[in-house]
């Protein structure tokens, strides 16, 4: 783990993976950048308002009997509503992506070393290979907004910023995911698992329930 | 709380000796912020209970449906209907446990297909862990239903697979709704329809609707109502069940299914039995005995002579063969144990007719006859009978014989209990057709019926 301080209040700013590049304060909510051993304020995060969600940083979980820890999260919004994604660090420092949205729970993985299509060629139905991982059928494609982050992230995820999210699934059950910002492209795959089989711990307590 | 009965042993949050003063803000409990507002429609009072998670809410006044999402409250469709008050059976707001887990009823829908106008209520369920549910009311029968994100298998037009489970088109159709209260994960959309595809294999239903943004799959499951009103104690009472659900638990069939087995299991062991006894029966003439007899007269007391019987408790086969011809013969006597004077009456009857009728030649009956008297003892045996005969053209003496024979293979009793056993499977095909055709009633694609009825 890496301590950085924040140049905006000082307090420790820690990094679990190797791959992150953002980080928000957790004191101050200054949006951080790393640069080499020092970190540069951009901006702040605005609070989040109505944030109903089981999972914080700090949660755990299993899959596949490994288990992973939450270390940041990315809340984005689409034209019909939004859904978290989560930034997970498991075995050996592997880093990951829990999607989380309505109750669904899927853990993803990067995937690198496969050409993905060009964004202009992508369509629903269109079937992407995966090279060795098989083909992939695009469900739903969402141009989505970052509407807030914490913790710890590989993008610079400030808030407002745009991508293209791209939904497909596998015959065999799978799911990926394409995004496409700027000018980098980014693919994971992964699986949807049932909460209970995720066995998470630490998760937010929610009043009530 | 789920699944945060232990605490964790990776904190990653600050450690403990935290340069300044700055204290990490604790990790506090959620809660969910009911928020209140007015319609900007009609006024009325509107309360959003899980504001960050529910996009719409449908003003309980008006009827109108509103953006919870937009700070302003949005009206997104106007609700103009005024008719067709529909009282939900589960409040708004109650909550129960169902399948190990706490539901909150939090929206409410009627829908109905477009063509039939058959209607069914839905009733949407929300746990913050765990996320939605649906359970569905139609004719009193409850379904709970989750929206699945794994794709079937679609090869046919009339099936569809899911882990390996083939399910079977049941219906077609276009649902709209009618009526809406409560809030909802997406923007709830009035006067749109959607295209309703469901596959059955009871108790579950597979189900695809379709909108021109998105498909979506999900999975229903029979539940008994009482384990609903048990869930949620509802203040009013629910409707009694009407008819055959087609995702009711397909009883009969398993019932079917066991007696089925059953019968199979007895099938073999009695066939089994009976090929053995057949190939191990002894099958050995005892006494072959011919006589005259003066046709058309009675004669009686005709003794046999002694002959042995081997084999405790076998049956025993009397056989006669009588030269008839548009004649009958008849003989009736006992079977006599020479020590115990124990005797097993017999009679029997050999007549054989032919002719022409209206140029066309019949004949029945034939000069053979044969007997079996079950579990006699082994020992020394004679018979003593009365034969009689008539019809015969001439008295001329003729010849008739007795074979008695030890230990016959006997195939009579193994075909009754086949008859006496398949009489159960049949009664229990029966109910379970009756109810599969039921089951199928409501769809356009029962196997149970002919396409052009």
């Amino acid at each position: 783990m890496q301590t950085l301080s924040c140049p905006s209040c000082g307090a420790n700013v820690n990094f679990m993976s190797k791959a992150s590049v953002f980080a928000v304060c957790s004191y101050c909510q200054s949006s951080l950048v790393k640069q080499g051993l020092d970190l540069e304020a951009i901006g702040k995060i605005s609070e989040l308002h109505d944030d109903l969600t089981p999972i914080q940083i700090g949660t755990t979980g299993v899959l596949s009997g490994d288990t992973f820890e939450v270390i940041g999260r990315l809340k984005v919004a689409y034209e019909d509503g939004f859904w978290n994604e989560w930034f997970t660090i498991g075995h050996q420092g592997l880093v990951g992506w829990l999607a989380e949205a309505q109750g669904f729970y899927a853990l993803c993985f990067p995937v690198t070393d496969v050409a993905m299509p060009d964004k202009s060629a992508i369509q629903p139905g269109r079937k992407v290979s995966f090279g060795p991982f098989g083909y992939y059928e695009i469900e739903d494609i969402h141009e989505v907004t970052c509407m807030y982050s914490e913790g710890e992230l590989p993008i610079n995820a400030v808030q407002g910023r745009k991508s293209l999210s791209v939904d497909l699934t596998s015959d065999e059950g799978g799911m990926a995911t394409i995004e496409y910002a700027n000018q980098e492209t980014r693919a994971y795959r992964g699986a949807y698992q049932d909460f209970d089989a995720f066995q998470f711990k630490n998760l937010r307590p929610i009043d009530g329930w | 709380m789920a699944g945060n009965e232990e605490q964790p042993n990776m904190q990653p949050e600050m450690p403990a000796d935290q340069k300044g003063e700055a204290v990490p803000p604790p990790a506090k409990a959620t809660k969910p912020r009911v928020k209140s507002f007015h319609c900007i429609n009609c006024g009325a009072a509107v309360t959003i209970r899980y504001p960050g998670v529910s996009l719409s809410v449908i003003c309980s006044g008006c009827h109108s449906v509103i953006d919870a999402t937009d700070e302003n409250y949005r009206i997104l469709t106007k609700y103009f209907k005024a008719t067709g008050q529909y009282q939900p059976l589960l409040e708004l707001g109650s909550r129960g446990k169902l399948r190990g887990h706490l539901w909150e009823v939090i929206g409410y829908m009627v829908r109905s297909d477009v063509s039939s106008g058959y209607p069914w209520e839905e009733y949407l369920l929300f746990n913050p862990y765990y996320g939605y549910r649906w359970l569905t009311q139609d004719k009193g029968h409850w379904n709970i239903v989750t929206t699945i994100k794994r794709k079937p298998k679609r090869y046919l037009t009339s099936e569809t697979e899911l882990d390996g489970r083939k399910f079977k088109l049941y219906n077609t159709g276009r649902a709209q709704v009618d009526y809406v209260i409560g809030e909802f994960y997406w923007r709830v959309m009035l006067n749109t329809q959607v295209t309703m595809t469901d596959y059955l294999d009871a108790p579950q239903m597979l189900s695809m609707e379709k909108d021109d943004k998105e498909v979506i799959w999900s999975l229903s499951e029979y539940i008994e109502p009482e384990e609903v009103a048990k869930a949620f104690k509802p203040q009013t009472k629910f409707p009694r069940p009407d008819g055959v659900a087609a995702t009711e638990p397909p009883k009969l069939k398993i019932r079917h299914n066991k007696i089925m087995m059953l019968f199979m299991i007895f099938w073999g062991i009695i066939t089994c039995g009976q090929i053995y006894y057949s190939g191990t029966a002894l099958n050995e003439t005892a006494l072959d005995y011919t006589n005259n007899f003066v046709p058309n007269t009675k004669q009686a007391d005709i003794t046999t002579p002694v002959f042995t019987l081997k084999k405790d408790k076998a049956n025993v086969a009397i056989s006669f063969n009588a030269p008839v011809d548009n004649s009958w013969f008849w003989a009736g006597g006992e079977l006599v144990n020479d020590d115990t004077g124990v005797s097993y009456p017999f009679e029997q009857d050999a007549e054989y007719y032919y002719g022409v009728d209206d140029g066309e030649a019949w004949s029945e009956g034939s000069g053979f006859t044969k007997t079996i008297i079950p579990a006699v003892p082994a020992g020394k045996y004679y018979v003593n009978m009365d034969i009689e005969s008539g019809s015969f053209k001439t008295t001329n003496p003729r010849a008739f014989s007795v074979t008695i024979k030890r230990n016959v293979p006997n195939w009579d009793n193994y075909v009754w209990s086949m008859i006496f056993l398949s009489i159960l499977p049949i009664i229990s095909w029966c109910m379970m057709r009756q109810t599969e055709v039921a089951r199928w009633a409501n769809s356009d694609y029962s196997p149970y019926v002919s396409s052009g009825s």
